[in-house]
């Protein structure tokens, strides 16, 4: 379990988050829905162990994050993966973006031997890898240059590449912003496959509709911590904040 | 036979009124030279260029005013000071090295590591902060974001050296003055018999 408690962060006089408390299990769909610039993606990288907040606690499994050595910080770091609302693919194949992940785990002369194996004579990609391109609807673009993907494409690689290594945590920031709603299906059942294999899966997001589609409990993000919290159907039927309601209805407009 | 890259311009120096030996170690002693200078100097500018890009120390500007002025640093400038330096009363007179081949790298390097590290921080810099962020999150450590960034830096990092090696290999005054203008010392073979 994820576990922030009390979080609070600010750039210079700005504070971006505020006393935010939030957990998350695994196998379950969190979203966190507010408009843009109220923090979201903060919450976001401190939830990856990229960023020390300035107050508050951050726990991985029962561990305090930010007090444990670097070495030990990067083995709970490698349990959460990342989706940016760019694809933001590196300059090669397909296949060596997805196997990323996997690749910066091995040590140093496995991975120099599979370097020399792949200028010799190529090496077919780990099972993991066409997996996980299962998932997102393109095993078969698994040896193309990942310049020449769609931009629906590329986000969905981007995906498959953080669930590639197997994070026990996933986080979502704005992942179909940018997308079609043909490629955002496809993003949403990956999501919800994610959610079935045991991932504890947050979806940042300003589209309340996707929220509602994949979330099991939903944070309302309003500027100064969370609003509201709670199981997906209450938040959106029952809204008990009043801010909750107004910003679910429409009235409430930034 | 082992392949010599000199022997196709062989049939340019017929004319020329030297023994095609001489030419032909004049020619090896500067393609030594500027490529042993370059490759020590990418060796050295790459992971500077990193520290610069990316990392925050006191200092920085002026390693950044220092690069730039010696981008545009006369050569025959750091010949000089080079050979200060080489010279028996410099701080590396005890090495011996002037007018030897080593005098003469150390004066390219000077020379070739400015636009080499110049260059490869445009680079460096230029490869999108969302790529090493990817790469973070990924689960790679600090070595692994750099590697990544080189490898999308690829192609600016290239021209960088190739810029470098230009810079070197074109080099006249710095090299005459600390390698000295006699035809020995420096490994270029002595006239003929």
């Amino acid at each position: 379990m994820i576990r922030l408690s009390n979080v609070s962060q600010s750039y210079g006089e700005e504070q971006v988050v505020d006393d935010v408390s939030l957990s998350v299990q695994p196998g379950e769909v969190v979203g966190i829905i507010g408009p843009s610039g109220v923090g979201k993606t903060t919450l976001l990288r401190i939830l990856a162990l990229f960023l020390d907040p300035d107050e508050g606690r951050v726990e991985l499994d029962g561990k305090a994050v930010w007090g444990v050595d670097e070495d030990e910080r990067l083995a709970l770091r490698r349990q959460v993966g990342m989706v940016f609302q760019e694809a933001s693919l590196f300059d090669a194949s397909v296949a060596r973006n997805v196997e990323y992940g996997l690749r910066v785990r091995q040590g140093w002369d496995e991975r120099l031997r599979d370097q020399l194996r792949g200028l010799v004579g190529g090496t077919e990609p780990a099972a993991a890898v066409e997996d996980a391109l299962e998932i997102v609807g393109l095993r078969d673009k698994v040896d193309q240059p990942a310049d020449s993907l769609s931009g629906g494409e590329a986000q969905r690689v981007s995906f498959a590449r953080a669930l590639a290594y197997e994070p026990d945590y996933l986080l979502l920031d704005e992942p179909t912003s940018d997308l079609d709603p043909r490629n955002t299906g496809l993003i949403e059942d990956a999501v919800a496959e994610a959610r079935d294999r045991g991932i504890g899966v947050v979806v940042a997001t300003h589209d309340m509709h996707q929220a509602e589609r994949v979330a099991d409990r939903v944070g309302v993000l309003l500027g100064d911590g969370f609003t509201e919290i709670g199981p997906t159907e209450r938040i959106f039927e029952h809204p008990t904040d009043e801010r909750t309601r107004k910003f679910i209805s429409g009235e409430l407009v930034y | 036979m082992p392949f010599d890259p000199v022997a196709p311009l062989f049939p340019l120096f017929v004319d020329l009124p030297f023994e095609q030996g001489y030419v032909r170690s004049i020619i090896y002693v500067s393609l030594y030279v500027s490529v042993i200078a370059v490759a020590l100097s990418t060796l050295f500018s790459i992971p500077v260029a990193l520290l610069m890009g990316f990392a925050e120390f006191p200092g920085k500007q002026f390693v950044k005013s220092v690069i730039n002025t010696g981008m545009g640093f006369p050569s025959v400038v750091v010949g000089l000071l080079v050979l200060f330096a080489v010279s028996n009363q410099g701080p590396l007179g005890a090495m011996n090295l002037i007018f030897t081949k080593e005098a003469m790298i150390i004066s390219q390097f000077v020379l070739a590591t400015p636009p080499i590290t110049a260059i490869s921080l445009a680079a460096i810099t230029g490869v999108d902060e969302s790529v090493r962020d990817a790469a973070r999150a990924l689960g790679g450590t600090r070595l692994d974001v750099a590697l990544v960034v080189i490898k999308e830096a690829r192609y600016g990092i290239a021209t960088a050296v190739l810029a470098g090696f230009g810079r070197a290999i074109s080099e006249v005054g710095s090299v005459l003055i600390v390698g000295g203008t006699s035809r020995a010392p420096t490994g270029s073979r002595k006239r003929g018999p």
